[in-house]
């Protein structure tokens, strides 16, 4: 009885396949990147390797609270609780936080109007104005920024 | 004020007509060039593919000369397939995670086992089966470095007995028919990427898959068509005129039927009226009019589609010199179309925002990851791979044993 025997060229071809699969697998334990299942389907140092290659630009709510406790309560109390001083004063220059009495600059009605001119795209319930019809640019006569409740 | 309210706008989006959310006001589009190109390429190999199981599995005799040359243009552009991918990424030096991070969910990921699948199981395999006996007797006359490749890819296997040949005919045929829904895989694949992205009306689309295979179909015939002639005049050779008249025939049809499903899509949205619908057509008569109705609509469709039909008709009266002009001209212009198709769908998608009430403008750059000519280089990177593939395997003056289409035994 002859037993079968595969032809030469398929024979060749399986093994072929075979050999590529068991190289790439070798190949996937040695070069898989050591953190790679750390915390899920990632690099685990690509974290790391983020933070260090970018500067913090924002101190942050409470970097700011250390010297001004008092505009961070009021601010707490307001509208505007959930801003950060930053998003209206910009970001605390490294003066500022070495020479407290160097001013940051007082931010003008302008900044007020990044979130307030109306436009259709913000949520409904949004305190919204039409610039022209509220009169226009001097905000901070009216309202304080920190209170914005406060009725004028 | 309203000086200062513009120059707030401008520094937060400079490129926006309209409204638009604000994590939309990118200073360019996330997906580039690179981008377009990678659907372009795959779907020009996938057209490749079928047009040689044309001669294949469906033994159209006619197409026998361009057998071979249309498997080799699969391949060189196959190969050159996941390059916009991995360029797009960036990172060239971690660029090989990617394939040994197989990723089972991602539909993303998934292109490594349908590219994988294509090359490694269907193309490469057919061409070896099909090319095995000539490799044989090529390593044994041809001398020198030549010989020496011709023999490596053997891999030390030379029977050519005529049942091996047979065998080889065989197997290949085989692979030919696994080929063809693995070719419609390919391309569906990269058509359903786009089709699965539900919040976007421009992609969002059950049959963004079948449109993206059919004008795969119709963009790879015009390559071969393309490629065929220019090999033939550089190498100063008749064309076979009934080959390029099968060929005509076959573009005819693919695009008949392509230019009908992407019109049914097109009509279906308009009726039905859906929600996206005054966008795209804002977009198609203004932001996109060069390259979806002049580009894609007028030159890629509606041109080749009267010139061939009529050479259908009226294939007796035409001279062969003013046939084969009007051949390489439709080709030619398929090609173009498909491609600002490729732009259409790609970049249109990301030309207007998630609001469907704001449009962005966006102008191609020459130099940089995503500029026109990093592009271009990519775009002929396949036809020079091609020319060392045909140098080697098709050369005039290597004999070939002369491909007889493999018939199932009627017994
Ligand atoms: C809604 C925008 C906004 C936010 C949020 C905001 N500020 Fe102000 N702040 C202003 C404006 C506008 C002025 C200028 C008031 C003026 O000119 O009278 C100001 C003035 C100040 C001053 C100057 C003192 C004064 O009363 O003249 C200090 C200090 C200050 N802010 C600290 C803070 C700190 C700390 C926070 C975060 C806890 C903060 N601000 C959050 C808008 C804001
Ligand atoms: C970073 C965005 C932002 C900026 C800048 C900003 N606001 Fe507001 N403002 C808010 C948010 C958020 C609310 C809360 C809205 C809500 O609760 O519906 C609010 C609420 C208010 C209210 C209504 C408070 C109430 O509930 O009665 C007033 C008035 C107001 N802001 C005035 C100002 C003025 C004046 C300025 C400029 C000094 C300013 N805002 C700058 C985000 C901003
Ligand atoms: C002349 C004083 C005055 C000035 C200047 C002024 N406001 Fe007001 N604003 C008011 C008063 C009064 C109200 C309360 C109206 C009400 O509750 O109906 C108000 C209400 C608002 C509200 C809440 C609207 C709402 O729908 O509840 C916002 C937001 C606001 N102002 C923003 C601004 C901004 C931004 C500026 C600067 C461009 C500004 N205001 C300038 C007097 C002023």
């Amino acid at each position: 009885m002859r037993c079968f025997q595969m032809p030469p060229q398929v024979f060749r071809v399986v093994l072929l396949i075979f050999a590529i699969g068991v190289s790439y697998l070798v190949a996937r334990t040695l070069l898989t990147p050591a953190s790679f299942h750390e915390y899920g389907f990632y690099r685990g140092a690509a974290l790391a390797e983020h933070t260090t290659r970018h500067e913090p630009v924002f101190a942050g709510k409470l970097a700011c609270g250390v010297r001004h406790p008092d505009v961070l309560k009021t601010l707490a109390k307001g509208g505007h609780k959930n801003l950060s001083c930053e998003a209206c004063h910009g970001v605390v220059s490294p003066q500022h936080l070495t020479d407290p009495t160097s001013n940051m600059d007082k931010p003008s009605g302008a900044i007020c109007l990044r979130c307030h001119e109306a436009s259709p795209s913000r949520p409904a319930g949004f305190r919204q104005i039409v610039v022209k019809d509220h009169y226009a640019e001097k905000c901070i006569e009216c309202h304080l920024p920190h209170e914005p409740n406060e009725v004028p | 004020m309203s000086l200062q309210l513009t120059a707030i706008l401008a520094e937060v989006a400079p490129h926006f007509d309209g409204y638009v959310y604000p994590n939309e006001s990118g200073s360019h589009p996330l997906w580039g060039v690179l981008i377009v190109l990678y659907p372009y390429i795959t779907g020009l190999v996938a057209g490749a593919f079928i047009m040689a199981s044309l001669v294949r599995v469906f033994r159209v005799k006619a197409l026998e000369p361009v057998y071979r040359l249309s498997l080799l243009t699969a391949l060189a552009f196959l190969l050159c397939a996941t390059l916009p991918l991995l360029l797009h990424l960036g990172h060239p030096e971690r660029s090989y995670q990617i394939m040994i991070t197989p990723h089972l969910t991602s539909p993303m990921a998934i292109f490594g086992f349908v590219y994988a699948w294509y090359l490694m199981a269907v193309l490469l395999l057919e061409l070896w089966f099909d090319y095995r006996g000539d490799l044989v007797n090529w390593g044994r006359t041809e001398p020198g470095l030549r010989g020496f490749i011709y023999r490596l890819l053997t891999v030390g296997v030379s029977d050519v007995s005529p049942a091996a040949i047979a065998l080889d005919h065989k197997l290949s045929w085989i692979i030919s028919i696994l080929g063809i829904p693995s070719a419609f895989l390919l391309h569906g694949y990269v058509g359903f990427i786009f089709g699965s992205i539900k919040a976007n009306p421009w992609w969002g689309n059950a049959i963004m898959p079948i449109i993206f295979i059919l004008s795969a179909m119709v963009s790879g015939i015009a390559l071969c068509v393309f490629v065929y002639m220019v090999l033939s005049w550089r190498r100063r050779r008749a064309l076979d005129m009934r080959c390029l008249d099968v060929m005509g025939m076959y573009l005819f049809y693919a695009l008949v039927i392509d230019a009908a499903i992407e019109a049914l899509d097109w009509i279906h949205r308009a009726y039905s009226a859906e929600e996206g619908f005054h966008v795209m057509e804002y977009m198609a008569q203004q932001r996109l009019f060069y390259t979806l109705s002049i580009g894609q609509l007028l030159m890629g469709t509606l041109i080749p589609l009267l010139t061939l039909g009529s050479l259908q008709v009226a294939r007796k009266f035409v001279s062969d010199a003013i046939r084969t002009r009007l051949y390489f001209t439709c080709a030619i212009f398929v090609l173009l179309g498909v491609l600002a198709m490729r732009w259409n769908v790609v970049m249109g998608g990301q030309f207007f925002s998630k609001s469907l009430r704001g449009v962005m403008s966006y102008k191609l750059e020459f130099a940089g990851a995503e500029g026109w000519f990093l592009g271009l280089m990519l775009l002929s990177l396949p036809f020079i791979i091609l020319t060392v593939l045909i140098k080697l395997f098709l050369s005039q003056s290597l004999l070939t044993s002369g491909h007889v289409p493999h018939r199932p035994d009627p017994t």
